[in-house]
């Protein structure tokens, strides 16, 4: 480009608003948090001295209240993550599937509906499940007191396992639809004239998807497991409002504690320190997420296919085609090692 | 072909039937909204054996506990100031990123993926105090500004221009154009597609968000939609299935329908960017 060291300096103008914003609303809390987390410091009061690593300690020792507190919503949280992920990644996938082999016209239209809850707050959806499924007057017992599928109401807000089970259907219910469309935009741009070849010669449906459709949405499927992690670690609206965290804490989240531990005991100082150690265990289990999808793709990188090597693959991997085949020993043990 | 024709009618089917249950907790909302109290405590069907529009009216009404009104204009303006500031700050910020050759791009860059990557948590709870320190609280300053720190719309639109040709541009130079006419019509016009998805899930997420106005509002005038109903589902004393389905439509209407309006150009935008 044609510019002189004015316009250079010129352009600098345009990314000062952003930096400001950046400064003042993301650097400076950041930086504060760490420098809270290092001192007594409670919400009321302000800032009793600096205490060094204290906060951390009083976090991680057995015994402390603090320490109950952390490792009890770290559980609820990381069992809600076990609960949430795989029905969101599966379904949502299957969806995807589902949508891209219909007609064209339609394939808007349900993409569409499947994405339609992305756009409902939290909140309103929290309002909704708790009285679909609400223990006195709730829809969904009311249908099954009067079909006499249940004899008396169930619990579903106040008792395990049922508490979990309305939360992560709310949850999936709610964002299901936005991996939905990742992974239909994925799907998208896989080569059509694959599959056509691959009908031609009579692959099998699984065949397919297990050597055309799965190696081309890899990517999508990476980005999509860790941003879903990332989103049921977070997890704080459905709880809050439609368990309470309970019966008992056991649906008490993450979130809800360093909330609690700030706000109902007064320590921003604590919940500094605990928002903190999220920060961090999100980061790492994000890190190990990456670093694992990375070592299996260096790995597979040995047997990386053209497009033709894979049609075939997909063709011979079917037990109709074993027998004509010579190299399909060798294709055999290939696929073991996937 | 006809056993094809079978499959794709199957298939219709099967999406069709979970579409179906897809839709029906919005669908028992919306019917709920109008059913009594009475009924909406017993009821096991769908549609109100006696239709009223009750709920709607008590929730509206000068004496109601809550504060509709008041909430929706909060969160028209908390939403369509926060998302024009954000587009404004990003794209700017984006264009000087790809197009110009500043000092410290470098820096700037690597700053702006460093903090895509740390969680949002950490930075809350001492958000919240600062706007504390600064007697900020229950203002729509915190509502609205924070968002704008946020890099994940400058990456989008960086890459997008990373990826876009620089001859128009180059040629509107020649042709003696200043920086800013450029800008406002070269640029602006191409990078279009990103900009609208972007303002869509910017949209959403002001509208939506409910951790953050939760800690910066106590005041009931200050709330946001979503802020409100979740005070709604708190309270003590709302145990009316029917009123708190009139509320959760009234917030949820709007965003509703900015996201079908916006759907056609999602679909565009992401489909844009993949041709390429």
């Amino acid at each position: 480009m044609y510019m002189t060291k004015r316009t250079k300096w010129f352009g600098f103008v345009f990314v000062i608003p952003f930096l400001i914003s950046f400064l003042i609303f993301w650097l400076t809390p950041l930086l504060y948090g760490i420098w809270i987390s290092l001192h007594d410091f409670r919400l009321s009061v302000g800032n009793n001295g600096f205490i060094g690593l204290q906060n951390y300690v009083a976090i991680l020792t057995p015994t402390t209240l603090y320490h109950d507190v952390f490792m009890n919503t770290l559980k609820n949280t990381l069992l809600f993550i076990a609960l949430s992920v795989p029905p969101l990644v599966l379904i949502s996938l299957g969806l995807a599937l589902l949508i891209d082999h219909l007609p064209n016209r339609l394939k808007t239209f349900f993409r569409t509906v499947f994405f339609l809850s992305y756009a409902i707050s939290v909140t309103a959806v929290s309002a909704l499940y708790l009285w679909l499924f609400g223990a006195n007057g709730g829809f969904i017992n009311n249908i099954l007191l009067k079909t006499g599928l249940i004899s008396s109401a169930i619990n579903w807000t106040g008792d395990q396992p049922y508490a979990w089970f309305v939360i992560v259907v709310a949850t999936v219910w709610w964002t299901v639809g936005f991996n939905m469309l990742l992974f239909v935009n994925a799907l998208d741009e896989v080569d059509v004239n694959l599959y056509e070849a691959a009908d031609l010669d009579g692959a099998s449906a699984w065949n397919k998807f297990r050597y055309i459709t799965l190696p081309d949405i890899r990517n999508i499927s990476i980005f999509v497991m860790i941003t879903t992690v990332i989103a049921s670690f977070n997890l704080y609206g459905q709880s809050l409002l439609i368990t309470r965290g309970g019966p008992g804490q056991s649906t008490s989240s993450l979130i809800m504690g360093i909330h609690a531990t700030v706000f109902g005991n007064n320590q921003l100082g604590i919940g500094s320190a605990m928002a903190l150690l999220m920060g961090i265990i999100m980061m790492l289990i994000t890190g190990l997420q990456y670093w694992a999808s990375y070592r299996n793709k260096r790995e597979e990188t040995g047997q990386r296919r053209e497009p033709k090597q894979r049609l075939k693959r997909a063709l011979n991997a079917g037990p109709t085609n074993v027998s004509q085949q010579p190299a399909t020993t060798v294709e055999k043990k290939e696929r073991k090692i996937t | 072909m006809k056993k094809k024709r079978m499959k794709s009618v199957l298939l219709v089917v099967i999406t069709s039937i979970l579409a179906i249950l897809f839709l029906f907790p919005l669908v028992w909302m919306v019917f709920t909204s109008f059913k009594t109290l009475s009924e909406s405590l017993s009821s096991a069907g769908l549609f109100p054996n006696e239709w009223t529009l009750e709920n709607y009216r008590a929730i509206f009404s000068a004496s109601a506990d809550s504060n509709m009104l008041r909430w929706t204009f909060n969160t028209a303006l908390v939403t369509l100031v926060g998302t024009a500031l954000v587009i404004f700050v990003d794209v700017l910020a984006a264009y000087a990123l790809a197009r110009l050759n500043i000092p410290g791009k470098k820096i700037v860059l690597a700053i702006v993926i460093i903090a895509l990557t740390v969680p949002g948590i950490v930075t809350l709870f001492p958000a919240f105090y600062l706007f504390k320190g600064v007697n900020l609280l229950d203002t729509y300053y915190p509502l609205i500004l924070p968002y704008s720190a946020g890099t994940l719309g400058v990456f989008l639109i960086y890459n997008f221009l990373r990826s876009f040709p620089q001859e128009l541009e180059e040629a509107a130079y020649l042709d003696g154009a200043t920086q800013w006419q450029v800008l406002t019509k070269v640029i602006f016009p191409s990078i279009k597609p990103v900009v609208t998805t972007l303002g869509v899930v910017t949209f959403l997420a002001i509208y939506n968000d409910f951790l953050w106005p939760s800690l910066v509002t106590n005041n009931d005038e200050m709330k946001t939609l979503t802020l409100g109903v979740a005070t709604l589902v708190q309270g003590s004393n709302f145990v009316n299935p029917a009123a708190m389905m009139a509320s959760t439509v009234v917030a949820t209407v709007p965003a509703l329908l900015i996201f079908l309006w916006a759907n056609k150009y999602f679909v565009k935008g992401v489909t844009n960017s993949g041709i390429k």
